[in-house]
């Protein structure tokens, strides 16, 4: 204990509870702010990014990693810079096929596909990175509450995330979105609300396998409370896991939101998400092809090259799955 | 028999409390609408009065408690309500268009596996080859492209241009089979003639090569890496040592050891395909759930939506009950497990 009362972060030995209060959550915040402080989360980032663009990468990996690059570099630049206004209707212009004028064709009111598709790009990738870092956020924070509960409580939380997984998770968040009314929020909503009981379970698995290490077993024989015990050594030791579970959830994510907006349930027209555009274009398939091609086409590559990166980023931190993957 | 007997009844307690678990769920959902509830559910169309009327036969006036043991007995009965479009009651509608679903569900499942099982086992004995590469890519692709524009770009290139397959319905206008299961292919094979049973295969290939992508790719990669391990065995080497054929020694040996895990996922398969189905039905206008759920979102007619989301849940939940005891019945290593810890 001496030794951890010299460290910055710790609290002070005052406050340090009687070994058997297993919840003491006065000092929760502080202990919180160290354990997911830039240093920890920084720390766990640059051992993953130097092993991901490592000199052993393979070669499909590096094009998974420079697609994804491209698409947040494509987000950024098309959030501001495009060729036409995405919004403007102008019906002289409409159901254009692609040309250098248009390079992907305009939609059935003259809007310009491509500028639709590059302001859809960032409003995809927000939404879907907004929906996988909450989701994980609510499964830590149940995920570490069940684990220091009691054994029968941490039952019946997991209990109630297996009753939530017994409805199809597409379905939920349809149900979900649907009830709460179309638009970009509820759907962020709905996601996260259809996602985080899973993540939950994943998580309680990988908490679970860190508290049975030796160092966090002698850390509780020594006295620690099980709540600094959680905050300062399990959940640190567990970043890496959480991480490859994340970025493995991206992919599906994209494909969902995009099939959920392509039901209707998302943000209004004119919106340019990805799925509403493929549903604007269905209609016109045989005609203008270009309006429902292009955007699937963007969906295809980004959840494909997510899906790429979740695997490679998995068999970087666990090198058994390597050949299983 | 008595581990067996106590070991069911656990399951069907677990079912239970799933299903009750399922309705909540949809009851709090019911309740996070914003805005008139009672004019959500009597349409945008209704009049005032429809609205009051509406209200009462809802409960809306009552407090939460009565509302949810009211709405939990009426499901008891099997009462979803009435839709606001169609006027016509819930489950009658669902009990209508589920048969076109699980049809193609069950056509997808075909299709999934007489894939799958033979691009996972040829990646799995090339590991690290050309071969495993291809089917690599193959599985990425196909797990990652959204099962809607799949369907949308299938019906357009295979559908409209090439005029391989039919692009719409269930079956030819020129007389389909009588309606009297409802499974158009069921039908076509007990009262219709060899000809429609052809037809309304034909009609079902395109939707259901387009749902099976995605579960293509997940069961083809759990069958290559449970292929992979099981090939490493010691009765592998053993086999092959012994001078037994490769073919018989990958189908035979491996391929059954291999089978555990790929049974279950298998048929947890069908619970998400039918939710994936939603998307899919919607572009070939086949009357299943999918595209009642799909019409019950155009039209805002959100309680019809939640019904179909109950609907889907307990067969999900019912499938998963079913693949727990066909487990068992099959997998002796399962059997042992459960009963010896029951």
């Amino acid at each position: 204990m001496k030794s951890e009362t010299a460290d910055a972060h710790a609290a002070p030995l005052a406050d340090v509870p009687a070994v058997d209060d297993p919840l003491r959550l006065a000092d929760a915040p502080s202990e919180i702010a160290a354990a997911l402080s830039a240093g920890a989360i920084g720390g766990a980032a640059g051992r993953l990014g130097r092993r991901l663009f490592g000199r052993r990468t393979a070669v499909v990996d590096r094009i998974a990693f420079g697609l994804v690059l491209l698409l947040v570099v494509v987000a950024v630049v098309g959030s501001f810079a495009r060729p036409y206004d995405p919004f403007a209707v102008q019906t002289s212009s409409a159901l254009l096929p692609p040309s250098s004028a248009h390079l992907l064709g305009t939609d059935d009111v003259g809007r310009d596909v491509l500028s639709r598709l590059l302001a859809g790009a960032g409003l995809t990738l927000l939404s879907a990175a907004a929906i996988v870092v909450l989701a994980a956020a609510v499964g830590i924070v149940v995920a570490s509450v069940a684990a220091l509960l009691p054994r029968r409580v941490d039952e019946i939380i997991m209990r109630a995330c297996d009753i939530f997984m017994s409805i199809p998770s597409l379905v939920l968040a349809l149900g979900l979105a649907a009830a709460l009314g179309p638009s970009m929020l509820s759907i962020i909503v709905a996601m996260v609300a259809a996602s985080w009981p899973s993540t939950a379970r994943l998580t309680r698995g990988i908490l679970r396998e860190t508290m049975s290490s030796s160092y966090v077993e002698s850390a509780g024989i020594l006295g620690m409370s099980r709540v600094r015990l959680m905050l300062r050594h399990v959940l640190p030791n567990s970043l890496d896991a959480i991480y490859v579970q994340a970025s493995m959830e991206i992919s599906g994510t994209i494909v969902m939101i995009s099939g959920l907006a392509f039901l209707g349930v998302g943000a209004p027209p004119p919106s340019p998400d990805w799925g509403s555009m493929i549903a604007e274009g269905q209609q016109y398939i045989t005609t203008a092809w270009w309006i429902s091609l292009f955007p699937g086409l963007a969906i295809s590559v980004g959840a494909i090259a997510f899906g790429l990166v979740g695997d490679a980023v998995r068999s970087f931190v666990d090198p058994t799955a390597r050949r299983s993957s | 028999m008595t581990a067996l007997y106590k070991f069911v009844l656990r399951r069907v307690g677990l079912a239970a409390l799933s299903l009750w678990g399922v309705a909540t769920i949809v009851f709090v959902i019911s309740k996070l609408i914003p805005g008139d509830v009672a004019r959500v559910a009597a349409g945008r169309l209704a009049t005032a009065d429809q609205v009051a009327h509406m209200r009462e036969l809802l409960g809306l006036n009552d407090p939460l408690y009565v509302q949810y043991a009211g709405y939990i007995s009426r499901l008891v009965q099997g009462n979803l309500g009435t839709s606001t479009i169609t006027r016509q009651s819930v489950v009658g509608d669902l009990a209508a268009v589920l048969p076109t679903t699980i049809q193609l569900v069950l056509l997808g499942m075909l299709i999934t596996v007489l894939i799958a099982a033979p691009v996972g086992i040829a990646a799995a004995v090339s590991e690290g080859k050309a071969a495993d590469i291809v089917a690599r890519i193959f599985l990425v692709t196909s797990g990652g492209v959204p099962v809607f524009w799949l369907a949308i770009m299938m019906r357009w290139v295979l559908g409209s241009i090439l005029g391989w397959f039919p692009i719409s319905g269930t079956n030819s206008v020129d007389g389909g089979p009588p309606t009297v299961t409802g499974f158009t292919v069921l039908d076509s094979l007990l009262f219709g003639t060899v000809g429609n049973l052809a037809d309304s295969v034909f009609h079902l290939i395109l939707p259901a090569l387009a749902l099976s992508a995605p579960f293509v790719s997940t069961l083809a990669r759990l069958i290559r890496s449970n292929m992979m391990t099981a090939l490493k065995a010691d009765y592998i080497t053993f086999a092959i040592s012994k001078g037994v054929p490769r073919r018989r020694v990958i189908l035979r040996h491996a391929f059954r050891s291999a089978l555990g895990s790929v049974l279950t996922v298998f048929g947890m398969q069908f619970g998400w395909m039918i939710s994936a189905a939603v998307l899919v039905e919607a572009v070939f206008g086949l009357p299943g759930i999918g595209s009642y759920l799909y019409r019950a979102i155009i039209n805002q007619d959100t309680f019809s939506v939640l019904a179909s989301v109950l609907v889907i849940g307990f067969v999900f939940i019912a499938t998963s009950f079913i693949v727990d005891l066909l487990q068992m019945a099959i997998d002796p290593r399962v059997r042992r497990a459960q009963l010896g810890a029951a």
